[in-house]
């Protein structure tokens, strides 16, 4: 009961979110949204939520698979909410994979956005110069992401914490350079992008089902949340498997895990690639949807970005991404009215509810080893 | 119930705003909105503010002239000068049937982006300040306009200008952007044509800090011109470490460099003397110059219009003149904004070709004189009073 209050409350504020333009509006939406948050935590309801949450997780994400779904219905025809809706899930999906390396494992990735270049570049190439199917080159996509990032093992594997990041962040400057200066590649303009196309069915074409005209991003936002489950489903099953927990045991204390017989270069091997293919297939998806890439979107700047998601959402929890990916990508949009500073209100929204809930919008709950709602001593 | 609770102030907010909208709208005239896009935020947005305040002054002023049809109304984004945002917000306008026709794009790797959505769209825009000359040239888009020359314009003159001053060697810094390369590849082109020697060229990255590595470099080839092509931010960071390093070579920039910040960061001394080259003639000498210059301050925008606001101005008077001939119709503007033949604006006539390229003859030379932007035939440089350095 209170789980399906929370989902639809949710759903009608990502519905008023995606579709305010003016001023009253967002600003009346923060104010609600203020108001909701402030009285459900005046009368428990986040903490019993929460509880309810980890017993009926199914349902949890069935419903967020449905609301989505009712999202795209709501908008079907409009273009600009479906682009962003689209953005949120595959920016989502890449965040799932840095969650791998960052939330279990423990690697921190500060060039989630070069991979996601990656993705995207290879994409960009094969689509445009052979004729392969486009699925297969979104796989590559992420089969690309997943070899280059081999090279950082290495380094990442023989680095730990601080020192670990620092690899990443030279990758990431690296790869910038590298597509300016690289003319094949399309230099510093960038290269073009056909659309996504499924056995002669071209997703960058409005669609019309039943009578009622589908915008053409609808087809994207449908075919990215598939992506997603996928990712969500892989990234889960990750969670609960002995691999999750020896990832997690790396995470807390590398030697203690060594002592246990734990192999910890094979642990952050796993994990490094896995997250790397991840957000390389959310990359090709993302360059096949928006049409163009650029080296200036995969800069060291979008890799904070994606990890600021991550810390938002919570660190560890594959559910968190998706608000996260929600706020950091929708409000910088939704403020555009106040122009030159919304930078500056977007910071301050950003840091008031870090300050409030400084573990993340969702953070991860202790790990239940007995799934079975009977045997949790909890209750 | 809570939700209910959220949807009903919502809808009712909802209503409350399409009331007052209306009530507003109830004027005699319609209102047709026109969208401006550039970068507000970030490095460049001291130029991007600037041209925002002066498409919003052609907009205010056609509103204020009763002959006007319509009533206009200025829809401001922000692309951040990242070709993913410019994805979105270009979207954003395109997708929304009410506006009619958008004045876009400061940074060329954003147009380029967008391009194809103004196309599968239908909707009308001119480009106000980007110079890659593959925006106009690269395909033929009838959608793509724009009121400013490109890169290859200027530096052909830049080479024919400075070789006929009498120098002989140069080394070019370019940053690594598409403005930045473009405008060494076209440079490096005319100037070895015209008898000029490049000693050395060195790509530098947009965000790059410091340039000692490669002014050191340059300080060994000692040329007698350095060249910079590329955008105000680090126009400002070379020529500071320039004189850091005891180089002594006279300072020639692009259009990218000729913004008041640039003045502003450096201050008088050192920006003394500075070069740069821009499409279009200078305001002074337009007829409707003063008058644009007396409205601005008028409505006291606090940022300078700076280098392109007068092509933003330019931009949004022509769709705004094209509005009130044939009315809002995106498809119609699209078709009068192609018949542009010989209009005269505020940045001097314009004619666009059948790629929509605006055929300006005419670039301005500038040089800072006393902490000001001064045309070279007017300056104590070009009267001989002064002289730049190595001459």
């Amino acid at each position: 009961m209170p789980l399906g209050v929370a989902m639809l409350v949710l759903l009608a504020l990502s519905w008023a979110l995606l579709g305010a333009e003016t001023q009253t509006e967002v600003f009346g939406l923060f104010g609600v949204t203020a108001v909701i948050a402030v009285i459900a935590s005046r009368l428990k309801f986040t903490e019993s939520l929460g509880r309810v949450a980890v017993e009926h997780e199914r349902a949890v994400s069935i419903a967020c698979v449905v609301g989505i779904l009712i999202l795209m219905a709501l908008f079907h025809e409009d273009h600009f909410p479906l682009l962003l809706l689209g953005s949120v899930l595959l920016y989502a999906t890449a965040c799932l994979g840095l969650n791998i390396q960052f939330g279990y494992v423990g690697i921190v990735n500060f060039a989630g956005a070069s991979f996601f270049g990656i993705g995207a570049y290879t994409t960009a190439v094969l689509a445009s110069h052979t004729a392969m199917p486009h699925l297969l080159i979104l796989a590559a996509g992420g089969v690309m992401a997943a070899l280059v990032g081999c090279v950082l093992l290495l380094p990442v594997l023989r680095t730990r914490g601080h020192y670990g990041a620092l690899v990443t962040i030279a990758f990431a400057t690296l790869f910038r350079s590298f597509l300016e200066v690289n003319d094949t590649l399309g230099g510093p303009q960038g290269l073009k992008i056909p659309s996504l196309q499924f056995f002669g069915w071209d997703l960058g074409e409005g669609l019309i089902f039943g009578g009622v005209e589908f915008s053409f991003y609808a087809n994207y936002v449908f075919f990215a949340l598939l992506l997603c489950m996928a990712a969500y489903v892989c990234v889960r099953r990750v969670e609960r498997s002995w691999l999750g927990v020896a990832m997690d045991m790396v995470r807390t204390d590398e030697i203690a895990a060594s002592v246990f017989g734990i192999s910890i270069a094979r642990q952050k091997i796993i994990a490094f690639v896995l997250g790397n293919l991840l957000v390389g297939i959310a990359g090709a998806a993302y360059g096949m949807m928006t049409n163009y890439i650029a080296p200036n979107n995969f800069t060291f700047a979008d890799s904070l970005i994606l990890v600021s998601m991550l810390l938002l959402g919570g660190i560890g929890n594959p559910l968190g991404v998706f608000p996260a990916a929600a706020l950091i990508l929708i409000l910088p949009e939704k403020l555009q009215f106040i122009q030159e500073y919304r930078f500056l209100l977007y910071g301050t929204v950003i840091i008031f509810i870090l300050l409030f809930r400084a573990q993340g919008l969702l953070p991860r709950g202790i790990r239940r080893f007995f799934p079975c709602a009977e045997n949790d001593p909890r209750q | 119930m809570k939700k209910h609770h959220a949807k009903k102030l919502f809808s009712s907010s909802l209503l409350a705003l399409a009331i007052a909208c209306s009530a507003l709208n109830a004027q005699a005239k319609d209102t047709v909105k026109i969208a401006f896009v550039g970068p507000l935020t970030g490095g460049n947005s001291a130029v991007g503010i600037g041209g925002r305040n002066s498409t919003d002054l052609a907009v205010k002023l056609a509103n204020e002239n009763p002959k006007n049809k319509y009533h206009y109304e200025l829809v401001v984004l922000d692309d951040e000068c990242k070709p993913n945002i410019g994805v979105q917000v270009v979207t954003k306008i395109a997708s929304d049937k009410s506006i009619i026709g958008s004045v876009s794009h400061y940074c060329s790797a954003v147009a380029m982006s967008a391009l194809d959505i103004y196309k599968k769209f239908g909707l009308p825009m001119i480009t106000w300040g980007t110079v890659l000359p593959d925006i106009t040239y690269g395909q033929k888009i009838a959608e793509i306009h724009r009121v400013n020359g490109t890169m290859v314009n200027q530096n052909e003159v830049a080479a024919e200008f400075m070789t006929k001053l009498g120098y002989k060697t140069w080394a070019i810094l370019h940053d690594t952007t598409d403005y930045g390369k473009g405008h060494n590849k076209y440079f490096s082109e005319y100037l070895t044509k015209d008898g000029g020697k490049i000693l050395g060229t060195f790509g530098v990255t947009a965000d790059q800090q410091d340039f000692t590595a490669e002014l050191t470099k340059v300080k060994e080839l000692n040329p007698e011109v350095v060249y910079f092509g590329g955008l105000t931010p680090i126009g400002v960071r070379i020529r500071a470490q320039m004189e850091r390093l005891g180089l002594k070579a006279q300072f020639e920039g692009t259009s990218g460099i000729r913004s008041d910040s640039y003045i502003e960061s450096l201050g008088n001394d050192l920006a003394e003397g500075t070069l740069t080259f821009n499409e279009g003639a200078p305001l002074e000498k337009m007829p409707k110059g003063e008058e644009f210059k007396a409205a601005y301050a008028r409505y006291g925008y606090d940022q300078p219009y700076e280098a392109y606001g007068p092509f933003a101005f330019a931009a949004a008077d022509l769709i705004i003149q094209a509005i009130e001939k044939v009315g809002p119709n995106r498809k119609e503007v699209t078709d009068e904004l192609a018949r542009t033949r010989d209009v005269d604006t505020l940045v001097g006539r314009v004619t666009f070709d059948d790629h929509g390229q605006n055929i300006i003859p005419l670039i301005t030379k500038y040089v800072v004189q006393d902490g000001k932007w001064v045309i070279w035939e007017e300056s104590d440089y070009g009267t001989g009073k002064r002289k730049l350095k190595g001459l």
